[in-house]
């Protein structure tokens, strides 16, 4: 490439016409460099300032439109592409391009969030609605500490998509607004998915056990025992990521020792987990490995594959959240009778009764602050909360939704029948640990996989457990590295 | 016995075909000669030999047999051969990858990259490696430690630069950032290898009235050609698999990348179980770089003996 | 003459120098200002915090587990990957039978056959390697362990990845697995350009293999196997350990952080706890860690060169 033009100038001839060709290639040469650096320095120095000047404009506001979107105005949406898929959310884009039909939705799913959105984030020009969620999920506290989140609250406030005499804050399940908030009234997150943690079984297993849903821990281990005898295991969890444990374990600790105990916990109050409560959940957990009621092999199994042992009838019992049916559908067999049941507590002395359930909101939908079209954002999460959305999430997912209710006229799958049949019955005792919201480290890595999968693979005594998950709890007390929070 | 009766100097060994060496391994054992304690070793040397390719191979069909296994048995016998062959897995990831259109982009970026690295690399290395400047030494270990900083640290910074520039979501972007972070492993190599090669062509070159430029292109490239092919090596296998990135620089679904895609197939397909599914794309995007591999491993091994020869 | 000379350097180092100061060195050196902020990565505002993400660093458990383990891989496993494919390409290309009227030094048979299989797992993408290997783990039916029990040896039954003592190992495993293979070509190739002839006086002076092998061979491609060693050592402190520990282990990082590492303790940091800046303080570590790494191999081998 080169070879011809430096021949012109080659070195035996070129002495005398040095000087300007020279320097003209010289400084040429380091314009290439100084020139984007430079402009890059003074673009960076302005990035985070720019964004309201090119907000959309608010558009006309009718019952039609309560949120008074800009008909014309793109809208940007990004779902995290993970166990629910991305046709739910699809199909809702496909509503809001009927209503605007002006508009163009710019819809893209993806797992990498947080790698892909932080740096739109630093420069101010985030999309307009995001699904934060799964395992690069971006730190809520964070991004409300920093203010970079909008107020739900227009959106709450509204007429719901069904029904203009109603507020969309009243077609919600309870504890769905409380959730999103984080100090004070604003709303910050949005819940979409509905989700029942608890312990779940094939009531085809228990029944050839000649077993029913154990209530107390005596008949936990009677019904491991006489699983025992016949080759199955009692239970087994996500040994690699322990921390599906606490989806039973916790409302356990809430039903023996009452929800005082789960707020301390989520608090990080001091000593929160020295509660004789906690200490009685332990030991029954390690009474588990200790009979050898637990599946072989389990500290080394993941999700998937405890999933697929459990579903093949290897082991009885297993924590785990409402997706499990459809994230092991193509294992779980036809005949399996998908159940749920609120964990077993330990005698009749408990605090609270037999029924008590983890039941929370899931993939946390937020718009941010700095959207160029936070109404649209709103409009579109208003859709995917009427009535019709939410079955077709139901059936398409085999989950529940933030919306109250949307299960009639679809037939319901074993789990979620299950499930839904779970929430009946535990009624106002439903509890909702925040640990894994509020403090990820904390919660998957310190807890999870050092303490109770540490104790569950019988290399800690639930004694050690405890005093080494108090520490580490101490610990993030101290941290000012990270933002606390409280029960309000 | 064809390979063992040729007198062996190894290089034109390489170029033996598969098949038969193949046979020899079948028919394999020495039978002929002294039993003596050379035999013994050797029997011993070349089992381990054995064993290690068993390893190596084993794990790549398991994963060729497990896409045609449906999920409960890929979980609960993975050594059972399939009950009977799933297609419909491979199906599903084609249909659900795009492949082909991934495929296509990463030969474009990997391809501008790889030619734009080898360029830019053994201009920045020839220069380092026979030029006494003020500011060498500097430049050099500028380069060199390059080499030993996380990408993932700069990710946020360089999508500012690459987008002030506009070159976010772009193919030729993402080729100017891969040779960017390839220079400094090529300029680590390809300076250590022109330092090695005799400078009196160059210098007979150069007296003879030719530029530094044209010395360097018409001669010193040609000889330094064993180590580009070796550098490219490298560098081909490292874009090839490039995946911090792309994730970043490049979101525009249409011009993702195969890792990307199979990063999203992973994913995606663990969360929603489907696991034949994920091994059907493994292997799909397994099964043509390892035929371009049993294709040109001629080359890629020669190209390896020369680098290493210097 | 001289300013030919400044004049072409300047000409071919420019474009060369100024992409990578753009697209490489600039970044990195924001990112190194960032370690003295509390950037989040999350928002743009950050203020300035002087050493505090270096001093919490100092006393971060977890950190100093990362950094030992991150040194386990750039020793160990460059040690036994590069051990192993010296032990490879010496037995195919010089540890063959010696025949009658055949020549002094050959390869086994079928030399050519491993070259091409060995070299067969470098072509994959180490992701795919990696989740091949968390199947091939799974202790209750994963192929290790299921191969086990079908041989007989139903008592051990390893945890594998889910035992703290085990987990580092099977790691490393897998990158020794899908690396040895390109040193075993590397090698043979440096192999194969030794003058037959210098074996030959090896011979006649009664030399053995082993002797063979540490006099004329390892001196000789003394120089590759350093370059390897680098470019193992620093793929090992980076993108691979990083794929392979947070694809396959427990947590990841686990069990009880006996895995965790520091390229993966800056992910989490950076992408997980939005906490962007301890991030950048732990990659400035891994980036001394590294420098530090290379500077002692390259010491320690260094040697007096036979020409130039």
């Amino acid at each position: 490439m080169g070879s011809h033009s430096e021949n012109i100038g080659s070195d035996k001839n070129g002495s005398a016409g040095v000087g300007r060709r020279d320097l003209i290639k010289r400084s040429a040469a380091l314009g290439l460099i100084s020139v984007p650096t430079m402009s890059f320095l003074s673009a960076c120095a302005s990035s985070g300032g720019g964004g309201d000047e090119d907000k959309a404009k608010a558009g006309k506001k009718t019952a039609k439109n309560p949120l008074a979107v800009n008909e014309t105005a793109q809208l940007e949406f990004v779902l995290f592409d993970g166990g629910f898929g991305k046709e739910y959310a699809e199909d809702a884009v496909k509503i809001y391009e009927k209503g605007f039909p002006g508009a163009k939705v710019k819809f893209s799913a993806t797992q990498k969030i947080q790698s892909t959105l932080q740096p739109r984030f630093n420069q101010g020009t985030p999309p307009d609605l995001i699904d934060n969620s799964g395992a690069e999920q971006m730190d809520m506290g964070v991004l409300v500490g920093k203010k970079q989140l909008a107020d739900l609250t227009p959106l709450l406030d509204a007429a719901s998509y069904d029904d203009p005499n109603k507020k969309v804050r009243d077609t919600l399940r309870p504890g769905i607004v409380e959730m999103g908030q984080f100090d004070g009234d604003p709303v910050w997150i949005m819940y979409y998915a509905y989700t029942v943690y608890g312990v779940w079984y094939s009531q085809k297993a228990l029944d050839s056990l000649d077993a029913t849903y154990p209530e107390t821990w005596d008949q936990m281990l009677a019904v491991c025992e006489k699983a025992k005898k016949k080759g199955i295991a009692g239970w087994t969890y996500a040994g690699k990521y322990p921390y599906y444990l606490p989806f039973s374990l916790y409302p356990m600790i809430g039903k023996v020792g009452g929800r005082e105990v789960l707020d301390a916990i989520d608090n990080l109050e001091p000593n929160a987990w020295k509660h004789p409560a906690v200490k009685a959940c332990f030991d029954a957990y390690y009474e588990l490995y200790k009979k050898g009621y637990v599946l072989k092999g389990t500290p080394g199994l993941d999700h998937i594959q405890s999933q697929t042992a459990w579903a093949k009838g290897k082991a009885l019992f297993i924590p785990n959240g409402s997706w499990v049916e459809n994230e092991s559908a193509n294992v779980i067999p036809a005949d399996f009778d998908l159940a749920v049941s609120a964990p077993t507590g330990i005698d009749s002395s408990d605090k609270m009764p037999f029924g008590t359930i983890w039941a929370s909101g899931g993939e946390p939908f937020i718009v941010p602050a700095k959207a160029k079209n936070a109404a649209g954002g709103m409009e579109q999460l208003r859709i995917m909360l009427s009535e019709a959305s939410s079955k077709n999430f139901t059936a398409k997912v085999k989950s529940l939704t933030a919306y109250n209710g949307g299960t009639d006229g679809i037939t319901l799958t074993p789990g979620l029948k299950s499930g839904v049949a779970a929430l009946d019955k535990a009624g106002e005792n439903v509890v909702n640990p925040r640990l894994q919201d509020w403090y990820v480290q904390l919660q998957k890595e310190k807890i999870g996989v050092s303490g109770l999968g540490e104790m569950m693979a019988g290399r800690l005594t639930p004694a050690e457990a405890i005093k080494k998950i108090q520490g580490y709890a101490d610990e993030a007390a101290k941290d000012t590295s990270i933002k606390h929070y409280k029960h309000q | 016995m064809k390979t063992t009766e040729t007198p062996v100097p190894p290089p034109a060994e390489s170029g033996s075909a598969l098949p038969v060496t193949k046979v020899d391994l079948a028919t394999g054992k020495p039978s002929r000669g002294k039993k003596t304690e050379g035999n013994v070793l050797n029997a011993f040397s070349h089992g381990i030999l054995v064993i290690w390719a068993i390893m190596v191979v084993l794990p790549l069909l398991w994963a060729v047999m497990t896409s045609f296994k449906d999920d409960s048995s890929i979980f609960g016998s993975p050594w059972s051969l399939p009950d009977r062959l799933h297609f419909d897995n491979w199906s599903r990831a084609w249909t659900e990858a795009n492949m082909s259109d991934y495929f296509l982009n990463t030969v474009l970026v990997v391809g501008g990259s790889l030619i734009g690295t080898l360029v830019l690399g053994s201009m920045a290395a020839y220069v380092l490696a026979r030029f006494d400047f003020p500011g060498n030494r500097f430049i050099y270990y500028l380069f060199i430690g390059g080499m030993s900083f996380p990408i993932m640290l700069a990710l946020v910074p360089l999508f500012y630069v690459v987008n002030n520039m506009g070159l976010l979501n772009s193919i030729h972007g993402l080729i100017l950032v891969y040779i960017a972070y390839s220079l400094p492993f090529t300029v680590f190599f390809l300076t250590a290898f022109f330092r090695t090669l005799p400078t009196s062509v160059a210098e007979a070159a150069f007296v003879d009235g030719a530029s530094h430029s044209r010395t360097f292109f018409q001669i010193m490239v040609p000889m330094a050609k064993p180590g580009l092919i070796s550098v490219g090596i490298f560098n081909f296998l490292g874009q090839w698999n490039q995946y911090m990135l792309p994730t970043v620089l490049n979101t525009d679904p249409d011009k993702r990348v195969l890792t990307q895609g199979l990063v999203q197939l992973a994913v995606s397909q663990g969360y929603k179980g489907d696991w034949s599914g994920l091994f059907a794309g493994l292997v799909m995007a397994m099964l043509p770089v390892l035929a371009a591999y049993i294709v040109f491993q001629r080359q890629v091994v020669q190209g390896l003996t020369a680098g290493a020869l210097k | 003459m001289q300013h030919g000379k400044y004049r072409f350097i300047v000409g071919f180092l420019a474009l060369p120098l100024g992409l990578y100061a753009l697209f490489v060195v600039w970044p990195f050196v924001q990112s190194i200002y960032y370690s003295f902020t509390d950037w989040t990565g999350l928002s743009p505002e950050f203020k300035m915090v002087g050493l505090d993400n270096y001093r919490r660093m100092l006393d971060d458990e977890i950190f100093w587990k990362s950094l030992r383990h991150s040194l386990m891989f750039a020793v160990v496993l460059p040690l036994v990957t590069i051990s192993l494919a010296l032990f490879f390409a010496f037995m195919i290309n010089v540890g063959g039978r010696r025949r009658k009227g055949g020549p002094v030094i050959s390869g086994v048979r079928g030399s050519s056959f491993y070259k091409i299989v060995y070299f067969f797992p470098q072509v994959l993408s180490i992701a795919i390697v990696a989740l091949l290997f968390a199947f091939a783990y799974n202790p209750d039916s994963g192929a290790i362990n299921s191969f086990f029990r079908g041989i007989g040896l139903d008592g051990l039954q390893p945890l594998w990845l889910g035992d703290p003592d085990l987990a580092l190992w099977c790691v490393m495993a897998v990158l020794v697995w899908s690396t040895v293979g390109f040193f075993v070509v590397l090698f043979s190739a440096g192999m194969a350009s030794i003058p037959a002839d210098l074996y030959e006086a090896a011979l006649l002076d009664g030399a053995g293999r082993a002797a063979t092998f540490f006099r004329i061979t390892l001196p000789l491609l003394w120089d590759t196997v350093q370059s390897g060693w680098v470019y193992m050592g620093i793929l090992a402190l980076g993108a691979e350990s990083f794929a392979v520990v947070q694809i396959m282990t427990t947590g990841p990082g686990g069990p009880d952080y006996s895995t965790t590492v520091m390229v993966l303790y800056v992910y989490q940091k950076a992408f997980r706890d939005g906490q962007a800046a301890y991030a950048t303080t732990i990659g400035v570590a891994l980036l001394i860690v590294t420098l530090a790494f290379a500077a002692v191999v390259m010491r320690l081998g260094r040697r007096e060169r036979l020409e130039y």
